[in-house]
């Protein structure tokens, strides 16, 4: 399950759909629909040092991916995704806006009246997903 | 909670979901003989013949697949790719349209989900102050 905040889903909403690819034959908003579906039917998700659709970034804050874009939120259970912000990878580079998106899922993630623990506090893909493979 | 979904024509749905899911075979494929018998991304480069910079952009998606180079990886794997047509058919009591169908004037899909996919990409907004 992938819920989004309302600035993730104006971003979905508003800005996705002009987004044109950098790198890849799928434009952005394609890459996104096939990551959320491959995600919520639980198919495996193949991470090794070439593939990572999905990484912790720091303080139980993760980004999933795709080729060009980059979702980030936190997992307040296993296969349970909040996404709060996304950006082009291309942008977050240039802008250097890592640590900034890093730091904005915090606040975001603290300012929300979750029950504890609100977050899974694990840094392996296995601690917050039930079907991935490690190469 | 309301849930918002990602514009796309049911054509373009269809197409991308089976780009990745070919993507990810070979990703998986190459994982599994990488644990089998060690084959590396540069392996199967060599065997191929060309730089293992252009299996590594096409593997993650930086780079288009041809049909010849998925036949070309998938041999240079030691796997052999099967290509079937089947009929869209819509699951045993499943609440929606199997037959394919036009995008509106907008290219909104709201409201249908592709029988090939099972899955729509609704996602849910909660009450997030984010």
């Amino acid at each position: 399950m992938i819920y989004g905040g309302s600035i993730f889903r104006a971003w979905v909403q508003s800005t996705l759909p002009a987004l044109a690819a950098d790198r890849s034959e799928q434009s952005p908003a394609e890459q996104l629909d096939d990551l959320w579906a491959r995600f919520c039917l639980g198919d495996v998700l193949v991470v090794d040092r070439h593939f990572k659709p999905l990484q912790h970034i720091a303080d139980g804050v993760w980004e999933l991916k795709t080729t060009d874009l980059r979702i980030f939120g936190w997992f307040p259970q296993k296969d349970h995704f909040i996404a709060v912000l996304a950006d082009l990878k291309r942008a977050l580079v240039q802008n250097r806006s890592y640590g900034v998106y890093r730091r904005a899922v915090v606040a975001a993630r603290d300012a929300l009246p979750l029950d504890n623990p609100k977050f899974i506090t694990g840094t392996d893909p296995n601690d917050v997903v039930s079907n991935f493979a490690y190469a | 909670m309301t849930s918002f979904q990602i514009s796309l024509t049911p054509s373009r749905r269809a197409a991308t979901r089976f780009i990745g899911s070919v993507r990810r075979a070979l990703q998986k494929a190459l994982v599994d003989e990488g644990k089998k018998s060690g084959l590396t991304q540069a392996e199967v480069a060599r065997r191929i013949g060309v730089h293992r910079s252009i299996i590594n952009r096409e593997l993650r998606g930086a780079e288009n697949l041809s049909l010849g180079r998925v036949a070309e990886l998938a041999w240079a794997m030691g796997r052999k790719p099967i290509f079937e047509l089947v009929e869209s058919a819509a699951p045993s009591g499943a609440n929606h349209i199997a037959a394919p169908i036009a995008a509106t004037d907008t290219g909104q899909t709201a409201a249908r989900i592709d029988a090939n996919s099972a899955v729509s990409t609704t996602a849910t907004q909660g009450a997030l102050g984010a």
